[in-house]
C-alpha cells in the first residue's frame, strides 16, 4: 500500500509495473491522488488507458475494481441489487424460527411488532449483492476504481454516476446512507464516441493520451517484447508511426504494435521484407481497405510514396 | 503568480474554452500541490484541471508559453566597451553626422540600453492596439512597433556609420566587434518588442470580454452568417444538443413490452409469502432510431456545414442514427462521424462531395437509398430529410418517398426556405410535403431548436 509523495515517485512505481508513463500522465495521476478527483482519460483506442488503471492498482497495491460500461447499463448492474432468491430461501428455511418468535405474542399487534424488530435481518448487507461501485465504496481497503468506456453508457447513467463520484456515498432506502471508507482512486476512460456531459468533465481531471512518440513506443516494445532485436524493433515502430500518418479507417494502436512485435518474434523474422509484411500486416490493420492502402503505400516506389503520405490541403468551401 | 494564472484563465475563456469556477479553483489547488518550479509539471497540472476537451488543447498550448515564458528579453551589451579613447572620439564624431532622431536610437543600440517602460507605453499609445486580441497578430504588431521606431532607417544608418568609421581608419578588428555587438543588440531589441507585443495582446484578451451575440445568433437567418460566426454557431449547436440530450433522457418512452421480469415479480410477491399474485413485466425503453438524409448541394451549402454539425450532435445523442448526404447521389456518412471530431468530419464530408452546378438529384438519391439502405428504415425509425426540395426538374420519385414514409414511424422534412417559396421554380416541395408527417421551416437556430424539440417528442 503506497501513497505517492511526488509525480516522479509515481512514475517510477508505474515503471515497475511495466507501464511507461509520460511526465504528464504521472503528474495528472499524482494530482488525482492529492485532490481526490477522478481522472478522465481520453484518447484513441488501444493507447493504454485501461492499462494505466491496472498499472496504478499494481503500483499502489490496491484492489482494482472494474466497471465496464455498455449501452443499457443501469444502477442494478453498477451499484447494488437485492438477492431476492436468497431472501426468499431464507424466509422459507427460517419459517419455524419465525413462528417461534411470535408464538408467545398475545395480540396481533405484538406479533407485528416482534416481526418488525426482526425484519432488518432480511434487508441487511447479507442480502445485498454488491456491484462494482458499491464494492469500491464499501471496501475496507482503498481501491482503484476503473470505469471503462464511459462513453458507451447512456446519458442517464452518466448523471447517476455524477452523484456517486462527487460525494462517494450511496443511499440504499432499506439500509440508509453508505459512506465511503476510503476514497477510491477513480479512472474513467472514454474513446470519445460521444461527447460526455460538461458536468461530468468538470468533476474530473482531464488526461488526453495520444499515440506515443517514436522513442516512447520503442521503449514500450522493448519492455514488453524483449525478444525482438533492437534493430528490428526500431524498424517496426517506425513503420507503425508511418502508418499512423496515413489516412486510415483505424490507425494501429500500441496494443496492435505489441501484437505485431510478438508475431515477428514468433515467426523468427529477421528483417521487415515484403514477404514478412505481406503475412503479418493483418495483425496491425483490421480493415481490408486499410490493408490494401498500406500495401500500396509500402510496396510502391519511394517517390510516389512520399506524395501519398502527405495530407491534402484543406480547401474551405465557398458559397 | 496567482494573478498571472487568473489572467491566463481569463484569456482561455476569451478564446472560447469553457472554464468553470470550480475548475479554476482546482487549478489553484493543483498548483499549490505541485508548485511552479518545474515548468512541465506546472503545465500538466494546469492542463488537466482547466482543459476538458480535446479540441481545446491547441488553444491551451498556444496560450501557455505566451503567459508563462521566462519573460526577460535577451540581455544587451555595451558595444562601445573596449574601444580606445581615440576610437570613441571617432565614433562620436561619426554619429554627429546623423540627425537627432536617428542618433538617439543608434546610441541606444550602441550602448545596449533596452527600451524603457515609458518608451514602450508611448509606443502603445501611438499604435492604439487595444482592439487586437489574438496571438496570431503578435509578429505583425511587433513589426508595426519596429516601423514606428524607424527600425529600418536606423539599421541603414548603422551600416553607414560602420562605413564611415572604416573610412576614418578604425581598427578592423575593433570595428568588426562593434558591428557584431550592435547586431546582437538589434536582435535583442526586436525580441523585446515581440515580447512586448505579445504581452499587450494578452492584456487585451484578458480585458476585452468576448462578444456575446447569442440572442442575435438565434434569430439570424443562416445566409447571413460569415466564417467568424460559424465557430460561435458550432458552439451554440453543441449547447443546443446538450440541452436536448437531457430533455431526451426524460422523454425516452417507457413501454411495457410484455417481457416477464422474474426478479421484480419475486420481490413484489414477498408480501404474499412468495405466491406470485402480482406479475411484473420488464420496463422496456423505446429508443428512437433516426435516418437523416441531408442535401449538401450548392443551393444548400450556406447551411450544410451547420446542418451536418447538427446531425453530428444528434448522432452523439442517439446511437442508432444513420446519416446520409446527397447531391446527385447518396453517400453514407455515419462512419466519418463516428471516428473523427466534428469539424474534421464535416470538412471531410464536404470535401468528398464538392458542389456542382445544377446537379442536385433527390430522385436519384432516393433510388440509391431504396436499393441499398432501405433496411435501415423500420417501424421504429424516424426518417428526416434536410433540404430545400429543389430538384432541378429531375424526377422527384415520389413513389419511393411514399414507400419510405410508409415504412417509417414518422417522416419529417426540415426546409430552410419559407413555405411561400415551396413549389416555385424547380422546387418539388409541394409534392413531398403531403407525404411527410411534419414539415418545418428551419432558417435560424431558434426554428431549428423548436423543430428538433418537436421531433424528439415522437
Amino acid at each position: 500500500m503506497t501513497r505517492f509523495t511526488n509525480p516522479q515517485h509515481l512514475k517510477a512505481a508505474l515503471g515497475k509495473q511495466n507501464y511507461i508513463a509520460s511526465d504528464e500522465i504521472a503528474t495528472v495521476m499524482y494530482l488525482s491522488q492529492q485532490l481526490g478527483k477522478p481522472v478522465l482519460a481520453e484518447g484513441p483506442a488501444g493507447v493504454g488507458k485501461t492499462e494505466l488503471a491496472k498499472a496504478l492498482a499494481g503500483a499502489t497495491g490496491f484492489e482494482l475494481i472494474r466497471l465496464q460500461c455498455y449501452e443499457g447499463l443501469d444502477e442494478t448492474k453498477a451499484l447494488y441489487e437485492w438477492e431476492y432468491a436468497k431472501q426468499l430461501l431464507y424466509t422459507q428455511l427460517l419459517r419455524d424460527k419465525l413462528s417461534d418468535t411470535y408464538a408467545q405474542a398475545l395480540t396481533l399487534h405484538e406479533a407485528a411488532d416482534r416481526l418488525a424488530a426482526e425484519e432488518d435481518v432480511f434487508f441487511s448487507m447479507r442480502f445485498l449483492l454488491q456491484r462494482p461501485l458499491l464494492k469500491a465504496i464499501l471496501s475496507a481497503q482503498p481501491t482503484v476504481l476503473l470505469i471503462d468506456e464511459i462513453d458507451r453508457a447512456d446519458a442517464e447513467f452518466e448523471a447517476f454516476l455524477l452523484e456517486v463520484l462527487s460525494d462517494f456515498q450511496v443511499s440504499v432506502p432499506e439500509i440508509g446512507t453508505l459512506q465511503a471508507v476510503h476514497r477510491p482512486l477513480v479512472v474513467l476512460t472514454s474513446n470519445n464516441t460521444r461527447e460526455l456531459s460538461e458536468a461530468l468533465k468538470r468533476r474530473c481531471l482531464y488526461l488526453f493520451i495520444d499515440y506515443p512518440s517514436l522513442e516512447q513506443e520503442l521503449a514500450v516494445v522493448r519492455l514488453k517484447v524483449p525478444d525482438l532485436s533492437p534493430k528490428l524493433a526500431r524498424q517496426a515502430v517506425e513503420l507503425v508511426q508511418r502508418l499512423r500518418g496515413m489516412d486510415l479507417r483505424k490507425a494501429p494502436s500500441i496494443s496492435e504494435t505489441l501484437d505485431w512485435a510478438k508475431a515477428l518474434v514468433t515467426l523468427n523474422a529477421n528483417s521487415l521484407d515484403q514477404a514478412t509484411l505481406e503475412t503479418t500486416l493483418s495483425v496491425l490493420l483490421k480493415h481490408e481497405a486499410d490493408l490494401q492502402k498500406a500495401k500500396r503505400h509500402l510496396f510502391s516506389p519511394p517517390q510516389r510514396d512520399r506524395r501519398s503520405g502527405m495530407e491534402p490541403p484543406t480547401p474551405r468551401w465557398q458559397n | 503568480m496567482d494573478r498571472r494564472i487568473a489572467q491566463f484563465i481569463a484569456a482561455l475563456r476569451a478564446s472560447g474554452v469553457r472554464v468553470s469556477l470550480a475548475e479554476s479553483a482546482d487549478a489553484f489547488r493543483a498548483v499549490e500541490e505541485l508548485g511552479v518550479k518545474d515548468r512541465e509539471t506546472f503545465r500538466s497540472s494546469l492542463r488537466a484541471t482547466l482543459v476538458k476537451e480535446q479540441q481545446d488543447i491547441p488553444t491551451f498550448e498556444r496560450l501557455f508559453p505566451a503567459f508563462f515564458q521566462p519573460g526577460e528579453p535577451p540581455p544587451m551589451s555595451d558595444a562601445t566597451q573596449g574601444l580606445s579613447q581615440r576610437e570613441a572620439q571617432m565614433l562620436a564624431e561619426a554619429l554627429r553626422r546623423f540627425n537627432q532622431r536617428l542618433r538617439d536610437m543608434m546610441e541606444k543600440l550602441l550602448r545596449g540600453e533596452p527600451l524603457s517602460p515609458e518608451e514602450l507605453a508611448e509606443l502603445d499609445q501611438m499604435l492604439n492596439n487595444s482592439e487586437m486580441n489574438d496571438l496570431r497578430y503578435q509578429n505583425w504588431l511587433a513589426r508595426q512597433m519596429e516601423q514606428a521606431l524607424n527600425f529600418r532607417e536606423v539599421r541603414q544608418a548603422l551600416e553607414e556609420l560602420m562605413q564611415l568609421l572604416n573610412e576614418m581608419g578604425m581598427n578592423r578588428e575593433h570595428l568588426e566587434r562593434l558591428r557584431q555587438a550592435v547586431r546582437a543588440n538589434q536582435r535583442a531589441m526586436q525580441e523585446q518588442l515581440r515580447q512586448h507585443a505579445g504581452e499587450q495582446i494578452l492584456q487585451n484578451m484578458v480585458e476585452n470580454k468576448p462578444r456575446e451575440p447569442r440572442d442575435g445568433l438565434l434569430n439570424r437567418p443562416f445566409q447571413a452568417f460569415n466564417e467568424d460566426d460559424l465557430r460561435l454557431l458550432h458552439q451554440e449547436v453543441r449547447r443546443l444538443a446538450a440541452a436536448l440530450r437531457t430533455r431526451l433522457a426524460l422523454r425516452l418512452r417507457r413501454a411495457r413490452s410484455g417481457q416477464f421480469d422474474l426478479k421484480a415479480t419475486l420481490r413484489a410477491n414477498l408480501k404474499h409469502g412468495g405466491v406470485p399474485i402480482e406479475l411484473r413485466h420488464r420496463d422496456h425503453t423505446l429508443k428512437p432510431k433516426l435516418v437523416v438524409i441531408c442535401d449538401i448541394s450548392t443551393s444548400m451549402r450556406y447551411c450544410s456545414e451547420l446542418m451536418l454539425s447538427l446531425i453530428y450532435a444528434i448522432q452523439d445523442l442517439i446511437s442508432k442514427t444513420h446519416a446520409f448526404t446527397f447531391i446527385d447521389h447518396l453517400e453514407y456518412v455515419s462512419p466519418y462521424f463516428e471516428h473523427h471530431p466534428a469539424t474534421q468530419a464535416i470538412d471531410q464530408v464536404l470535401q468528398r462531395m464538392p458542389g456542382g452546378h445544377y446537379n442536385t438529384d433527390l430522385g436519384h438519391s432516393l433510388k440509391n437509398f431504396n436499393e441499398t439502405y432501405l433496411d435501415t428504415v423500420d417501424h421504429r425509425t424516424t426518417f428526416i430529410v434536410v433540404g430545400d426540395g429543389r430538384n432541378n426538374f429531375n424526377d422527384p420519385r415520389l413513389d419511393i418517398f411514399r414507400t419510405i414514409a410508409r415504412r417509417a414511424r414518422a417522416t419529417i422534412w426540415l426546409n430552410p426556405e419559407p413555405p411561400a417559396l415551396w413549389g416555385t421554380g424547380d422546387s418539388d416541395m409541394q409534392g413531398y410535403a403531403p407525404l411527410c408527417d411534419h414539415t418545418f421551416q428551419v432558417n435560424n437556430l431558434q426554428q431549428l431548436a423548436n423543430a428538433i424539440d418537436k421531433l424528439l417528442l415522437h
